[in-house]
């Protein structure tokens, strides 16, 4: 998996790196028992602090998505295959995105544009990745 | 011929020629240590500066080659090394030129200004690492091992007093003694641990990804790590070969004179040829390959404008990068994070035992 950051971007750089993996493990890029980097080593393949990366991990973790074990490492805990989500997820999921599309209402986005947006999106999780499948399955330590 | 001649004859107009084609073996968008965005790879200051670079580099090789032919009869030990220290420095100043001229122009025209600057790391280069050749390491040892066993039958027979140091490579007669008699095996070790140790950080380094051609350029430096440890492996061998051949002379195996004396050097010689001929064929692979062949209208990323982290486009400086090595930004190869104290205690663990050789060799009048 190919993770792209803007370090001088808005948005935190640990946010960015949660995004990306989410964003991969939807386009099945990383499914489910996908190993990922110790978070020393993406650290020094991004030029970061390993503390910003483990915070991303961490958030990850709380998510449900990942789980960091001391030996095993990091690993993809669940992808789009793994069932429905966890009782109450869905509940806040959809308030974050209220706020979502409330931002594009608010800058006058007409709602079948919005639509437009949300159905290409779902098209590029659903579209078979590149390469997916193919990462190690073997857990990098963190 | 002392290793300072050769340092004049052989090193002064190699170093000139491979600083002559840095540029044409550097990442284009990475013209002279400058972070240039791929629209800007065709720029008119970058193919002046590149062409001036040329004449400039040339010029110091040729005069420095000069210099070193005209004193290569005076017999001075420090005299050839003193001529390419003079044109490292000459060389530096040329890029530092080209540069300065560069970083202008990128500033004025705020050729950065609108694009957005990324980092990309793969992740599989963790979870699959590159594994590391651990079999053309054999060559190596074998030699050396063949070296300290004929070391320790030949040893008894030694006179009291050796030739010299290194055989062939100079030095006054010393009195025999474990050390003096297995100096070349330490030799051997020493460069071989050395290299092998920085070719091991080498592959645990971060990758030199392209961020307008991520999987084309991770797919380039995959090529060129493999190239390139695989020509040090064999460089290690051949050099261990030399001080091999350059201690059957110490312990009086067989004896050269005159020009045949620098027979011994040929291996380590055919080993440099084979690493530089691998170097350049990957960094021409590289130069030739900007933003993977996409128009500069679609690509949209480009690489972090991080120019001020580079001191003279030579130097990498960054505290908050925790990075031992990176890729070096010209021509090929890598360079330590000096920002990283890990760096320096590597650094001081390399010239430790140099240094303290020389300083044991000052004190006993060697």
């Amino acid at each position: 998996m190919l993770l792209s950051i803007e370090p001088d971007g808005p948005v935190p750089i640990y946010q960015q790196i949660r995004d990306r993996i989410v964003e991969a493990i939807a386009a099945g890029e990383l499914p489910a028992g996908s190993g990922l980097p110790a978070t020393r080593q993406l650290a020094v393949d991004l030029g970061i602090n390993f503390h910003t990366v483990s915070k991303a991990y961490d958030l990850l973790r709380q998510e449900g998505l990942l789980r960091i074990g001391r030996k095993s490492g990091a690993a993809v805990r669940r992808d789009a295959a793994s069932g429905p989500p966890g009782p109450g997820w869905e509940q806040d999921w959809a308030g974050r995105l209220r706020t979502l599309l409330a931002e594009a209402t608010a800058q006058g986005l007409p709602a079948d544009d919005i639509v437009r947006h949300c159905q290409a999106a779902l098209a590029g999780f659903a579209a078979p990745a590149a390469g997916a499948g193919t990462s190690a399955t073997a857990g990098a330590r963190s | 011929m002392t290793p300072g001649a050769v340092a004049g004859d052989v090193f002064v107009p190699l170093f000139g020629a491979l600083m002559c084609a840095a540029p044409a073996v550097t990442r284009p968008t990475l013209q002279f240590g400058v972070r240039v965005p791929t629209a800007h790879i065709g720029a008119a200051v970058i193919r002046q500066e590149r062409r001036a670079y040329f004449w400039r580099s040339a010029a110091v090789a040729v005069c420095c080659a000069a210099l070193a032919i005209i004193f290569s009869g005076s017999g001075s030990r420090w005299l050839p090394r003193g001529i390419l220290l003079l044109e490292v420095a000459a060389d530096m100043g040329c890029v530092w030129l080209a540069r300065r001229k560069i970083i202008a122009v990128k500033t004025t025209e705020g050729w950065f200004a609108g694009l957005r600057q990324t980092v990309v790391a793969d992740t599989s280069w963790r979870t699959q690492p590159q594994p590391f050749p651990v079999r053309w390491l054999i060559p190596a040892i074998s030699v050396i091992a063949t070296t300290f066993l004929i070391g320790v039958t030949r040893y008894p027979q030694l006179p009291a007093h050796l030739a010299s140091g290194l055989a062939t490579l100079g030095g006054r007669g010393v009195p025999r003694s474990p050390a003096s008699a297995f100096a070349p095996v330490i030799a051997q070790l020493y460069v071989t641990a050395v290299w092998t140790g920085l070719l091991v950080l080498i592959h645990r380094s971060r990758p030199d990804i392209d961020a307008a051609d991520p999987a084309a350029s991770l797919r380039r430096y995959r090529r060129l790590l493999n190239g390139c440890t695989r020509a040090v492996l064999t460089l290690l061998a051949l050099l261990d070969l030399t001080f091999l051949l350059a201690a059957l002379q110490l312990w009086q195996l067989y004896h050269l004179h005159g020009g045949s004396s620098l027979l011994p050097l040929l291996p380590a010689a055919a080993g440099l040829s084979i690493l530089i001929a691998v170097g350049l064929r990957a960094g021409r692979a590289r130069s030739h390959a900007a933003g993977g062949g996409q128009p500069p209208g679609q690509i949209t990323a480009v690489g972090r404008d991080d120019d001020r982290l580079w001191k003279a486009g030579l130097v990498y400086i960054n505290r908050t990068d925790p990075a031992v090595m990176v890729t070096t930004r010209i021509g090929v190869g890598w360079t330590f994070n000096l920002g990283n104290p890990v760096a320096w205690l590597i650094i001081g663990m390399i010239i430790a035992p140099v240094a303290g050789l020389t300083v044991i060799r000052i004190a006993a009048g060697l």
